[in-house]
């Protein structure tokens, strides 16, 4: 629907990432090609979330990542939410609306298209009717579809989740998967780190595994396999 | 009762008084919400004290204290955005560290000036009653400033108080944001100078903010509560001042606090209750509406 199916939606040339003198990613390369949605998978510590918020540009990093997509922002980046204060005065809805500054800049989001986006996006994820809760008044479940309702209302072609399945109920995976599915229909691109392997092998085609540099990169049947995954894990 | 409110304003200096301290009653609430969300409340109190060297040199050099003060209020946000680039130092440490220094450089400076004892006790504990037409208009200049710059930069500053690392990927230039933040709070700790003094501004900027939060479920309804919270103690606490001969600055304090106390013991079952409900609607609606 939005990239150039010509065009890889994302790609990463001799990617590396350097925190506190220390190295924490090397030599990633890699390409996403549109409506493609592909998995991340490493043991704790392997620099997945680094990984996503270096292709974000929220990390300095080393090499050549290139995200391919309308707008100065073609990412949208689901982050885990351990640090986010659940007690902060905003509703659903404020929570939603502050993705639209990505696209109308400041202010503009009380627009009426603004807000009919933000609408959409809550009923997509299927929280239309809880607009008007507070963040502590959601579930784990609810509170991870409204951050996904909020990287909806970017409009992003590309999507990057950090464990968007983690600490939900199975009902919210299967919706969560639906979703996913309808986005990427739509030629959105999306890599999605999860450590849940059952998950990676039913829902993804594609599943880079990493250890602070690429390790394979392939079918979950093909490298999510015994003895890839205990070369994975021994690799660092 | 309309004796008591109204009785202390036939007089020139009063009604002078009252404007100023209604202007910082409602521009330092506003800001106090951005410190008490941003968990910075000790930042009010250290701003305060870091403008004592900036108000000592401008003694020294005879110029304006107003300006002095706001001079060293604007270098401690300087200071304060640039150790910000040290992720290894936390917040509480910059802000320490900031104050420390000026703080410690004021002292200084009055001890060596030798020119006798620098009165700054109208400084440090407020002087409302002694407010120009001159003060006013440079009040009105600077809040009026202040609050249309708030105002400008509330949305994101919303987006960046909620998730900062999110801010960033909207766009938001979130070190732009603080430094901004951190102006305007120098600014209104130097406009608190002449009403409830510097060691008590905190006391405008932090205690109407956290009693709005008791009471409110978003920021621009904080906002409102707390600005109206901090003007209408700021004129109950200037009038009961006039009448139980007390120092204002103090007066007006102890009233943010009065509300604060009477708002605690208000909220109470109301918060109780609402913890009650959350929990079995959080549990029961795992996993969709």
């Amino acid at each position: 629907m939005h990239n150039d199916l010509n065009y890889p939606s994302i790609e990463a040339r001799d990617l590396g990432v350097e925190l506190a003198g220390r190295e924490v990613l090397r030599g990633i390369s890699f390409s996403l090609k549109p409506g493609e949605q592909v998995a991340v998978v490493g043991p704790n510590g392997a620099g997945k979330t680094t990984l996503l918020r270096a292709l974000m540009g929220l990390v300095p990093r080393r090499g050549d990542v290139v995200l391919h997509g309308r707008g100065p922002r073609p990412a949208a980046f689901v982050a885990q939410r351990s640090d986010l204060d659940l007690d902060f005065p905003a509703t659903v809805l404020q929570l939603i609306s502050c993705g639209r500054r990505s696209s109308t800049g400041r202010h503009r989001w009380r627009r009426r298209v603004d807000r009919q986006a933000t609408e959409r996006a809550l009923a997509r994820v299927g929280l239309d009717g809880l607009h008007d809760r507070g963040l502590r008044e959601l579930s784990g479940g609810q509170l991870q579809r409204a951050f996904l309702a909020r990287a909806l209302v970017q409009d992003a072609d590309i999507l990057l989740l950090d464990e968007p399945f983690a600490a939900v109920d199975s009902e919210t995976v299967e919706s969560i998967c639906e979703l996913l599915n309808s986005l990427a229909s739509e030629q959105r691109t999306i890599l999605t780190v999860s450590h849940d392997l059952p998950l990676v092998r039913t829902h993804f085609d594609r599943c880079l595994t990493m250890n602070r540099t690429l390790i394979s990169d392939g079918h979950p049947d093909e490298v999510l396999r015994s003895d890839e995954l205990e070369r994975l894990i021994f690799s660092r | 009762m309309i004796d008591w409110l109204t009785g202390p304003y036939a007089y020139d200096f009063m009604q002078r008084a009252v404007v100023a301290a209604l202007i910082v009653g409602a521009l330092a609430p506003a800001v106090g919400v951005w410190i008490v969300l941003r968990r910075m409340a000790y930042l009010g109190d250290a701003m305060s004290h870091a403008t004592l060297g900036g108000v000592a040199v401008a003694y020294l050099l005879g110029a304006s204290l107003v300006i002095g003060a706001l001079a060293a209020g604007l270098v401690m946000a300087a200071i304060m955005s640039l150790l910000a680039v040290q992720p290894k130092l936390r917040e509480d440490a910059v802000i320490g560290i900031a104050q420390v220094t000026l703080f410690a450089a004021g002292l200084m400076i009055i001890a060596k000036a030798d020119t006798g004892a620098i009165d700054l006790s109208h400084l440090l504990l407020g002087s409302i009653t002694t407010v120009s037409a001159e003060d006013l208009r440079v009040d009105l200049l600077l809040g009026g400033t202040c609050a249309l710059l708030l105002a400008f930069i509330f949305d994101d500053l919303r987006t960046a108080t909620l998730d900062p690392e999110h801010a960033k990927t909207v766009g938001v230039r979130v070190n732009l944001l603080r430094a901004t933040l951190l102006t305007i709070l120098a600014i209104v700790v130097v406009l608190s100078l002449q009403t409830v003094g510097l060691l008590l501004s905190v006391a405008l900027l932090v205690v109407p903010a956290a009693t709005a939060r008791l009471w409110t479920r978003t920021v621009l309804q904080m906002t409102f509560v707390a600005t109206a919270i901090g003007m209408g103690s700021t004129f109950v606490g200037l009038t009961a001042s006039w009448h139980a001969d007390t120092p204002p600055g103090a007066t007006i304090a102890l009233v943010c606090v009065a509300v604060l106390v009477v708002s605690l013991v208000a909220t109470l079952p109301r918060r109780a209750t609402a913890a009650d409900d959350h929990l079995p609607i959080s549990k029961n609606r795992i996993g969709g509406p």
